[in-house]
């Protein structure tokens, strides 16, 4: 009976250390939390062309194309970090519509940022108040998402995507 | 520079350690000479420390730690306090502080050389665990790779006065049940008289103290500067301090038996090395970012297992060896119906269970998602109906244990205790029906108030009153309960009679608040040197001649692009009133204004127990 006692603590440890150990094999990350929007439809928005005031999108214009939307800003460090993959993927799927959000930021800065780091994206639309990235709920950017030829969102993440990132979750989905 | 020599006096340091761990197998060693090594290391973690602030001081981004996390724009204060404000560099000064602890203890008189040694070897054995985690997952004197000018500036939220010196006192508590640790495990290897037992009750004591002061400010930054109006908000890293803090409160609880005729070793050895244990535990939670928090980090899972194996390897070792050095049967307890010793073993019981259920409650959110793949939360009210509900019958018995024979069943003079708890349970049934009654606020009124009155007569019937060192020492576990009963009355009154308003104004309007008038007088912008502040100017009682003015707004920092709110309190000894600035719509100004009574009565109690820490300490 005493020696249960005494075994109890050597157990206990060895619960939490498994639970904790498989949970961080597994990846997950609770800065990452699954996002409500998943294979839901692309909230409803309308945005300007950095570059063209008049030149607006709408989530109509969507409609029957693949498209990689990201959050960025010229104040945003891991913004810059995946900024080259954004020409990688562009080089490699020609056909994806890659749509930037520049979230708010000064409409010059954005425009530096662009023209020194180059500018990958089909459209760039402006987000200056931020809400539209409200309406698909960003955590903190850069965030990027994938939307199918239906107007559903089928990917998310959180973060500067990486090569693996690309290679392993992005690529199969396209 | 700086980073060369923090980062070899560092790796020596660690290297010195390792020396002195074989030296229990190979090289043996005179005690004057161990003595000075272990010294000699903890100024070298010491010096690696400073070489760290120094570079944040000077604000050489040649360091990427410094250059992840400082601006030199920032004020002198935050830049000292950015050494700790992030992952790598308060690691640092979690292993700085162990090395402090093993300083001053190899400066401890009448314990048995033998027995000091291995305490230290222990020691060792942890500086070089943590040091080898600081060295190869979180190393803060890294090159930074690109040349820079200026750094990318610390989290805004961490650049307060209170939070500045909030890591250090904490760790100071953590990493204090180190020693209380290694003096534990000495204990068992060599099963010597128990004096041990008092020189854990020292550093037991002074590492509690330490995680209150910690607690409390962590506490009282997140009442002023989350804005929220509240102070405790089951947040996961709270629960992580607050469950060494319980089963360190048990540790020194059971360590006061030994006053007695009994000793209870077995049970002193095992809350030993739990408190240390869940200390370990906290760091790896809160460093690997497996739980979602107000301290955010950035994870790493490399960094989570080896903090994990840390903890498994730390807490596995103590319990084995519990389990195979199991110490010697100590005399059977003479547990009568209610005696101080039964009074001790109950508290010590509940205070268990509740570190049990925050433990629970703490890694749930982890199990569910391992096994159902889904994510919940566990907050306030798992807690509040759990927790708290355990505690009472502890807080019943606290009031009247000190004064318990340690043999007999008696207690003396029972018959004005009862006529004190009747009259003052009378009291408190009338103040609650002429007030809004509450079934929480009449417990914890009448808990706290008790608790505080059984004190006061305890003292008064017990001891002669004099005014001098000797008779502060003898009444000091009264005076600790007085400050638990404070704080339960501060705690009770501000979460249960709290009270919410809210107002849309424009400038120049005034607002009735608890019977005063309060005039919203403007709105003011000004640049900060690395914020700018919006203050919205309240003056309160503007109908009396010393109106008080109040600021509350918030900060923008634009080197983090953050927002922080900065809460405006009006602390008076009954109540604090709690402003926060909302936003601005339509020309107006959300203002909301939380009365919180009684919330100094929180950091009184804090405060006194605090102080009843520090003079148990020198009390033998």
């Amino acid at each position: 009976m005493n020696r249960i006692f005494i075994l109890t603590p050597l157990i206990v440890l060895l619960i939490i250390c498994i639970f904790s150990l498989v949970y961080l094999l597994s990846g997950k990350d609770p800065n990452k939390p699954p996002s409500a929007l998943l294979n839901k439809d692309v909230p409803i928005f309308e945005s300007s062309s950095l570059y063209n005031a008049k030149d607006i999108i709408k989530t109509k214009d969507l409609k029957n194309k693949k498209i990689l939307i990201n959050f960025f800003a010229s104040w945003c460090s891991p913004c810059k970090i995946e900024h080259p993959l954004f020409f990688e993927i562009r080089k490699k799927y020609p056909e994806l519509y890659l749509l930037g959000f520049n979230h708010k930021d000064p409409t010059s800065d954005a425009k530096k940022y662009l023209k020194d780091d180059g500018n990958p994206y089909d459209f760039v639309g402006v987000d200056s108040d931020g809400l539209i990235a409200l309406e698909f709920g960003v955590f903190g950017l850069p965030e990027t998402y994938l939307i199918n030829e239906d107007g559903k969102i089928i990917y998310k993440f959180m973060g500067p995507i990486t090569m693996d990132i690309l290679k392993n979750e992005i690529e199969p989905l396209l | 520079m700086s980073s060369l020599v923090g980062f070899l006096s560092l790796v020596f340091a660690i290297g010195i350690n390792f020396y002195l761990f074989l030296s229990r197998y190979i090289f043996k060693f005179q005690k004057q000479k161990f003595n000075l090594f272990i010294r000699f290391s903890s100024l070298l973690t010491l010096l690696s420390f400073f070489s760290l602030m120094y570079a944040y001081v000077v604000s050489d981004f040649s360091n990427y730690n410094v250059f992840q996390n400082s601006h030199s724009n920032k004020p002198l204060i935050y830049k000292i306090s950015g050494t700790w404000g992030n992952h790598e560099g308060s690691m640092l000064l979690w292993l700085c502080i162990l090395s402090i602890f093993s300083f001053f203890f190899s400066f401890t008189k009448n314990i048995e050389d033998n027995f000091q040694k291995l305490t230290l070897i222990i020691q060792a054995f942890l500086h070089i665990l943590f040091g080898l985690f600081i060295v190869f997952t979180s190393n803060p004197f890294l090159v930074n790779s690109i040349l820079v000018n200026e750094g990318l500036g610390l989290n805004p939220i961490l650049q307060d006065p209170g939070l500045a010196v909030h890591p250090p006192i904490l760790y100071a508590g953590y990493v204090g049940y180190s020693i209380v640790f290694s003096i534990a495990i000495a204990g068992l290897f060599q099963n010597t008289d128990d004096e041990w037992i008092y020189v854990a009750k020292k550093w037991s004591l002074i590492s509690w103290t330490f995680l209150t002061g910690g607690i409390a400010l962590g506490s009282y930054w997140a009442y002023y500067e989350l804005g929220w109006g509240g102070w405790w908000f089951w947040d996961p890293v709270e629960n992580i301090s607050l469950m060494p803090w319980i089963a360190g409160l048990a540790l020194v609880h059971s360590l006061m038996m030994v006053r007695g005729e009994q000793v209870i070793k077995k049970w002193i050895v095992f809350l030993s090395i739990l408190c240390f244990s869940l200390s370990v535990f906290g760091t790896f939670l809160v460093r690997s970012g497996i739980l979602t928090s107000v301290h955010s980090f950035a994870a790493d899972a490399s960094r989570g297992i080896f903090i994990l194996l840390i903890f498994f390897i730390v807490t596995g070792f103590g319990f084995l060896v519990f389990l195979l050095k199991e110490p010697k049967k100590s005399n059977a307890l003479n547990l009568l119906f209610i005696n101080k010793v039964s009074a001790l073993v109950i508290n010590n019981i509940l205070m268990i269970i509740a570190t049990l259920t925050i433990l629970l409650g703490t890694i749930y959110p982890i199990i569910i998602e391992v096994l159902y793949n889904k994510r919940i939360s566990v907050g306030g009210p798992y807690f509040n109906s759990t927790v708290i509900p355990i505690m009472i019958p502890g807080f019943l018995l606290m009031s009247i244990a000190p004064i318990l024979s340690w043999q007999t069943n008696k207690i003396n003079n029972s018959k004005k205790y009862v006529l004190a708890f009747i009259i003052l349970s009378v009291l408190v049934i009338l103040q609650s029906y002429f007030l809004d009654f509450n079934t929480w606020g009449f417990v914890g009124l009448l808990l706290g108030f008790w608790i505080i009155l059984a004190s006061i007569i305890a003292i008064f019937s017990s001891y002669k009153f004099k005014i001098n060192i000797k008779f502060f020492k003898i009444i000091n576990p009264h005076v600790a309960h007085i400050g638990v009963g404070i704080a339960i009355i501060g705690i009770t009154c501000s979460s249960v009679f709290q009270n919410e308003l809210d107002f849309n104004l424009n400038e120049g309007d005034k607002f009735n608040v608890n019977g005063k008038t309060v005039l919203f007088e403007k709105i003011e912008t000004t640049n900060e040197t690395n914020f700018q502040s919006l203050r919205g100017k309240f003056l309160f009682d503007i109908e009396k001649n010393q109106s008080k003015e109040i600021e509350a707004g918030k900060n923008y920092y634009p080197v983090s692009k953050m927002i922080t709110s900065e809460a405006g309190i009006l602390h008076q000894w009954n109540k604090d009133i709690y402003f926060i600035l909302g936003d601005q719509k339509n020309n107006e100004w959300f203002v909301k204004v939380l009365i919180n009574p009684f919330v100094s009565f929180i950091w009184l109690g804090v405060i006194i127990m605090m102080y009843s820490g520090l003079i148990a300490v020198s009390r033998r």
